[in-house]
């Protein structure tokens, strides 16, 4: 899942190559920075970072102008070098390259070595790492830079016992935790980069342009001997991983652990360093543990509310979604603007798993996103706290869901540079600040609410979901790939015993076969209720998780009241776990509720498109009542007061209703928030708006297609009063299989099998693009397949090659001829089976004594039918 | 060793040779000053580019252009919302300074081009948000391509039916966010100005070069609404679209920001004949004087007795509040270091408090903006100026309004700053220090030879003079504060400053056991 757009990136969620460059080089003993391109680089990067570390930040441009960009930058880079050297006598210097500089092609190590040459007694070290801004993210710039630090430094590989730790960026509060950590184990370290001091610094008395802190080259050096490397992150790549290089190049192993957040990560930490140093942990941590614990026992009733958003950079929303995760808050969505492939699999089970806990049916994980999806995306999953850097902060603002700031940049609050989160104790910092958050709003809402669904009353069935939905129902919600679009394992069998429809719908034809038209009130076949059971059997041995059964016409269900009940009846005494779905007008709705949730329904589609008789008489032409046909408005209106009264009284006696609305351009699609917002005081659970499909020989044929833009919009618009269902796929009313992958086709001669019998040769011609299915017009075959059906079975013969008859209306004259040919193709055929055919060539093949016939199925499937239905003519 | 050389020392001789000729030390004499030149590379200048002057700084304000920054992700995402430019949409303008519209150029697009996705980005814009003008603004690697960005434009503006507008503003042109101003200038002119119509009005003016930085334009519009003007448009802070569109029937132009917007004045003055003059609304004594001189130029009877009016009912509801903390400031000293006209005006309202300007220097500014027109026949232009389109404009026929006979124009001259800006240089005490592009070093220099009370700037040097121990003030956004100018606005700058020289914080500094006891002696009678 990516950006919902695809060119525009609107309100970014992340950052540069250079601005990761600087941030590690930032980490290191008296290193100065020189960003090599134009000054606005260098300029943008200091201010964003002030403003978070509210610490002066150096760093030096070589300024390139529009010269530099013609003859190259080098004369500005070795000025720039030699400027920076006289005024900040650094020790390293790190050049990061921009856009502008890896435009050019501009080639720094060359540079680099010039300076060294007209500069003889130079003893800088100078390191250059490639950061166009077009190549990654800050999160990639940062790895990328330590790994240069570590390949420029020359290494003494003599044993030691040094543990090396690296790290993504991190607070300078929790780089302080880390080492603080290591120090109590006693283990001696060298930790890669150490921006604990730089980056947040005290109130000395003398103030010094060149802090003090930070890695020194000389402890950098002794990382090619360590015993060990501890990497903390999980998302970084072996190319720009400084552990890995270690590891290649110098042998030294290296473990990756997560970043010390939330219970069982820390507890990984201090485990490893436990089995490391054969040390027990100091008494001090385990209390913290103890207290960390204790804080998440104390707080746990509260978070279950949590719905949180987690974005930033991979190691971060990793660390954070698991905090919540251990602590009963459902990440609805993390999200990062880096690319991560490997994030999905790393939260998709643990997220899976505390969103059933608590009934949540839907989270994303995004990766390359921007904050306009994270914003639509939240809006509709609910979300209330987001977590992560004050790039959210206008969401905030706008919607009112409190953001927790804890990750870089910070920018309208102070203190970026003291946030902890690492260890039991941040950690618990960290959950405490979101708790309270929730707690804060609960206790600013919760009197109002209480008040309107308690005293007043009057809001019961809208406020309270859990309340109205029977447990039956909500249970089965889980498992219903309609209503639940996560379980998409979940697979859904439509079956089509209802013919009879009592309303006529100008969108609507119901007499096409065709899987192309893959719509409602779409099916190849009628079933009797007992064919339905025996369909449902062999489907229920073959589609593994099959745990829905649907009636969806292809008429109206409740028109055909007998057969619905019947098979229902009859599918609930073969299956008493399978879950009932009822799709209908609601024309009959008030005369069956309660017979249908006697008989297990738990989960009803009403069709509503409109709330208003003078809307609803555009859409409906009539309707069918107790015998009587009402026109107009009259028929809309008794129409629309059944569909009401009878949602009503599913959802009082705790089935499951949701609504779908046909939009229709220009129709309905003003009215639809009306349907929304009507059906919601009802109690309906969700509203799935459709677009309609414009069929031909229906009244809408020509209406305008709606587009998925309007749709989505419409569908948000919508989403903020009533869940939407966004995934519907408009299946046939046939379907069977999960939403994805509709498997209708194995299933329509289930009976054939056991059906052959021993019959005379008979000659098919077979009309076919693929070669599989009978899937093409007569009038537009390049070539006929000739099969044989002998002895209960359909054998291919050979291919013959035809000229296409049909090419449209400009070509039709001379077609005779070309008909003529094809006719010859298959004199030798007793029948023709094509998926449809026009009157004029149908009645001249029938002259020839061709029978047609019209179908869409397997060909060899189709040709055992054929038999069936028509074995007095063919045999 | 004078006082100059004793910063400068520390440089290399090529370093200082440049160097010096940027800082002088103020004296009774006719006195030159080298600015808006290149920046010598590693000196940790201040300075930003092209892009931010064009897109953060002129046309970034404009409130319902949705502007697209065409280019890596970077330079969209460090001027989304960074500037204190405020602006309030309504029912019939839209607001989308909230969001940071990028194309988010990949290394593919930077081998293949980004025009194409810079045409879907302008379709998928219009598609959302359906702006009334969309702006592209280029960043460096977007020039070094070839992408033909004023193509893809007006390809753009013929298909959706709206204006279109490219910018190609590049990082690496000119020497600082300077250059960046004037291709805004020229784009603004080119495209907008003039493309609509409204009735003409009495007392019309637009005000040029205010960015409304912490509600600054709102305090300027309200003491000039009720005075009775009618403010056209305000280029740019608040400002929109549609306002620029008809600003070219207003009767007079009010440049605030010398620097950032001169430009448009001038071909302004060619093209529909409107006169601008310098006006400066930061201070009291400034603004006083400014709104006399608006009204000496339109020379209208009641106009000027309500302009004596309202300036008499404000400054009576401010004086109270002004002479108090006036009393607390008196005395302390302050170095300014910021912008293009910042360092000048605030000067003024410094002095309404009774704070004297020991050291101010502008960032990018010209040597116009130091020294006053006077000089621009004799300022010479270097190769990145060139660089910078100079765009000719006509005379237009159909709007183009005398103003003022070449008589009143002459007499008006001599009373009022009619086309004209004299600068800082001209202002400023003898002996008072004035440097153009401070950087680092020297700020850390100055502050601990001058010792000033308080260093205005920006961001980037706020931390710098703290953790030195002097108080610093952020010119730039206010520290999140603002407005400072009008007459409220200036109670509102009197006292955040009280509040920060008297923060109790300062007196902490050092640790009580670290005083040495203040007097030392000895017991007995050893001595």
């Amino acid at each position: 899942m990516g950006k919902n757009i695809v060119n525009l990136t609107i309100n970014p969620c992340k950052m540069c190559m250079p601005m990761g460059a600087v941030s590690a080089f930032y980490g290191i003993n008296k290193c100065m920075t020189l960003i090599h391109g134009s000054q606005g680089c260098s300029t943008y990067i200091r201010r964003h970072m002030a403003t978070h570390y509210n610490e002066p930040i150096d760093i030096a441009s070589s300024s390139l102008t529009e010269e530099g960009t013609v003859y190259g930058g080098e004369k500005n880079l070795i000025n720039g070098l030699k400027n920076l050297i006289s005024l900040y006598s650094p020790t390293v210097i790190g050049i990061s390259t921009t856009c502008l500089a890896e435009t050019i092609g501009e080639d720094v190590p060359r540079i680099i070595d010039n300076f060294y040459e007209q500069n003889p007694d130079c003893n800088v070290k100078i390191i250059n790492v490639s950061s166009a801004g077009y190549e990654g993210t800050q999160y990639e710039g940062f790895f990328k830079t330590l790994c240069a630090i570590v390949k420029n430094v020359e290494m003494d590989i003599t044993p030691n016992n040094k543990v090396n730790i690296i790290t993504p960026l991190i607070s300078p509060s929790d780089t302080r935790y880390l080492k603080d950590v290591f120090e109590k184990f006693g283990i001696d370290y060298v930790l890669l980069p150490d921006i604990s001091e730089n980056l947040d610094g005290g109130y000395i008395k003398k103030y010094n342009k060149l802090p003090d802190g930070g890695t020194k080259i000389e402890d950098i050096a002794k990382m090619g001997g360590a015993t060990l490397t501890i990497e903390f992150s999980k998302f970084t790549h072996d190319e720009i991983s400084a552990a890995a290089y270690l590891q290649e190049k110098y042998g030294v192993p290296y473990i990756r652990l997560p970043l010390p957040v939330g219970i069982r990560d820390t507890d990984l930490l201090i485990q490893s360093l436990e089995k490391f140093t054969g040390i027990k942990a100091p008494k001090s941590i385990n209390k913290q543990r103890e207290r960390y614990l204790d804080a998440m026992i104390d707080s746990h009733k509260y978070n279950a509310q949590g719905r949180a958003v987690i974005f930033g950079e991979p190691d971060f929303i990793y660390s954070a979604s698991r905090l919540c995760c251990e602590n009963g808050i459902v990440p609805v969505i993390v999200a990062t603007g880096t690319r991560c492939d490997t994030l999905t699999n790393a939260l998709d089970d643990e997220i899976k798993k505390i969103a059933k806990n608590v009934f949540v049916d839907e989270y994303k994980i995004l990766s390359n996103t921007d904050f306009d999806l994270i914003e639509s995306e939240a809006l509709r999953l609910g979300a209330n706290i987001m977590i992560g850097s004050s790039d959210a902060r206008r969401i905030e603002e706008k919607h009112g869901i409190t953001l927790i700031r804890c990750a870089f940049p910070i920018h309208d609050q102070i203190g970026g540079q003291r946030v902890r989160t690492f260890g039991y104790d941040g950690s618990l910092d960290l959950l405490d600040r979101i708790t309270n958050a929730l707690l804060f709003k609960k206790d600013s809402s919760f009197r109002e609410n209480l008040y309107n669904e308690f005293y007043k009353g009057d809001k019961y069935i809208s406020t309270s979901k859990s309340k109205t939905f029977s447990q039956k129902a909500m249970e089965r919600t889980v498992t219903h790939p309609c209503y639940n679009a996560c379980g998409t394992e979940n697979a859904r069998m439509h079956l089509p015993i209802a013919p009879k429809c009592n309303i006529s719908c100008n969108y609507c034809v119901r007499k096409f076969d065709c899987p192309n038209e893959s719509r409602p009130g779409v099916t190849t076949k009628v079933l009797t209720p007992q064919d339905a059971l025996e369909k449902y059997k062999v489907a229920k041995e073959k589609v593994p998780h099959l745990s829905v059964v649907g009636i969806a016409g292809p008429g109206d269900a409740l028109a055909n009241w007998e057969n619905t009940k019947n098979t229902l009846s009859l599918i609930r005494a073969y299956d008493p776990d399978v879950t009932f779905c009822v799709s209908t007008n609601g024309l009959m709705l008030p005369m069956y509720a309660d017979e249908m949730v006697s008989l297990g329904v738990t989960h009803v589609t009403v069709t509503c498109n409109a709330v208003n008789p003078s809307v609803g008489s555009k859409i409906y032409r009539y309707i069918n009542y107790m015998g009587t046909k009402y026109e107009g408005e009259t028929g809309a209106a008794i129409l629309m007061a059944n569909q009401l009264s009878g949602i009503k009284m599913l959802c009082e006696r705790g089935a499951m209703c949701k609504v779908n609305i046909v939009m229709v351009k220009g129709i309905n699609d003003f009215h639809i928030e009306e349907i929304v917002d009507t059906v919601k005081s009802l109690g309906v659970f969700m509203t799935n708006i459709m677009p309609m499909i414009p069929v031909a020989g229906s009244v809408f044929e020509n209406m305008p297609l709606t587009n998925n833009k309007e749709l989505t919009l419409l569908r948000n618009k919508c989403g903020q009063s009533l869940k939407q269902m966004y995934h519907c796929k408009q299946c046939r009313a046939d379907a069977i299989g999960t939403l994805e992958g509709d498997q209708s086709i194995d299933f329509q001669d289930y009976q054939s099998d056991s059906n052959k019998e021993q019959i005379e040769k008979v000659r098919f011609a077979v009309i076919s693009k693929s070669g599989i299915l009978v899937d093409q017009h007569f009038g537009h075959a390049t070539q006929v397949y000739i099969y044989d059906y002998e002895n209960g079975e359909a054998k291919y013969i050979e291919k013959r090659s035809c000229k296409k008859y049909c090419e449209g209306q400009e070509n039709c004259d001379d077609k005779f001829d070309k008909f003529e040919e094809i006719v010859k193709s298959m004199k030798d055929c007793k029948a023709v089976l094509c998926m449809r055919i026009g009157d004029i060539p149908s009645k001249k093949l029938a002259e020839q004594g061709i029978k047609v016939i019209t179908t869409y199925d397997k060909i060899e499937t189709a040709i055992a039918q054929s038999i069936k239905d028509y074995r007095r003519e063919l045999i | 060793m004078s006082f100059k050389d004793n910063i400068l020392e520390k440089y290399s001789a090529r370093v200082y040779k440049n160097r010096k000729n940027h800082i002088i030390v103020k004296d009774e004499n006719v006195q030159e000053i080298t600015a808006n030149t290149r920046t010598i590379p590693g000196i940790m200048t201040n300075r930003g580019c092209c892009y931010a002057g064009c897109k953060g700084v002129v046309v970034g304000p404009l409130k319902d252009v949705a502007v697209i920054t065409h280019g890596p992700i970077g330079c969209s995402f460090y001027t989304w919302g960074t500037r204190r430019n405020k602006a309030k949409g309504d029912n019939n303008t839209k607001n989308f300074l909230e969001y940071s519209f990028s194309t988010d150029l990949q290394e593919t697009d930077i081998v293949f081009g980004g025009e194409k996705k810079l045409r879907q980005a302008i379709k998928e814009v219009v598609d959302i948000f359906n702006p009334v003008s969309i702006m592209i603004c280029s960043t460096c690697p977007v020039g070094l391509i070839g992408d033909d960005i004023h193509a893809v434009a007006s390809e753009a503006q013929n298909k959706y039916g709206i204006s279109v507008i490219a910018f190609s503003c590049e990082g690496y042109k000119g020497v600082s966010q300077s250059g960046g101003h004037h291709i805004a200038n020229n784009g603004i002119m080119k495209n907008i100005i003039g493309t609509s119509d409204r009735p003409l009005k009495k007392f019309s003016v637009n005000i040029l070069g205010e960015y409304n930085i912490g509600g600054d334009g709102w305090e300027i519009s309200r003491v000039l609404n009720r005075i009775g003007y009618d403010i056209v448009s305000i280029m740019t802070g608040d400002g929109s679209f549609e306002e620029l569109q008809t600003a070219h029937k207003a009767d007079l132009n009010l440049v605030q920001c010398h620097r950032s917007i001169n430009y448009i004045a001038e071909m302004f003055k060619t093209k529909y004949g409107t006169n601008w003059i310098k006006v400066n609304f930061i201070g009291l004594d400034a603004i006083v004087q400014t709104l006399r001189d608006i009204a000496k130029y339109f020379n209208d009877e009641e106009l000027t007795a309500r302009t004596e009016a309202v300036i008499e009912e404000e400054l009576f509801l401010v004086e109270e509040d002004v002479s108090y903390f006036r009393n607390k400031l008196k005395g302390k000293t302050a170095a300014l270091y910021v912008g293009g006209s910042r360092a000048h005006h605030y000067q003024g309202l410094l002095k309404d408090i009774g704070i004297d300007t020991v050291l101010a220097g502008y960032e990018f500014a010209h040597r116009d903006d130091y020294e006053g027109r006077e000089v621009l026949p004799y300022v010479k232009e270097d190769a990145d100026s060139k660089n910078i389109e100079e765009i000719k404009v006509v005379p237009d026929e159909k709007n183009y309004r005398v103003m003022l006979t070449p008589e009143q124009y002459d007499e008006l001259k001599k009373e009022i700053p009619l086309e004209d800006y004299a600068g800082m240089l001209k202002e400023m005490p003898n002996g008072s220090i004035i440097v153009d592009d401070l950087n680092h070093f020297e700020t850390e220099e100055f502050i601990r030879i001058l010792k000033p009370d308080i260093f205005f700037s920006g961001i980037k040097d706020k931390y710098v003079s703290q953790k030195a121990g002097v108080l610093s003030k952020q010119l730039h956004s206010y520290d999140y504060s603002g407005p400072y100018a009008g007459f409220r606005g200036a109670v509102n700058f009197a006292r955040d400053i009280t509040m920060g020289i008297y923060t109790p914080a300062w007196g902490y500094v050092k640790a009580p056991w670290n005083n040495k006891p203040v007097l030392t002696g000895t017991m007995g009678g050893d001595a």
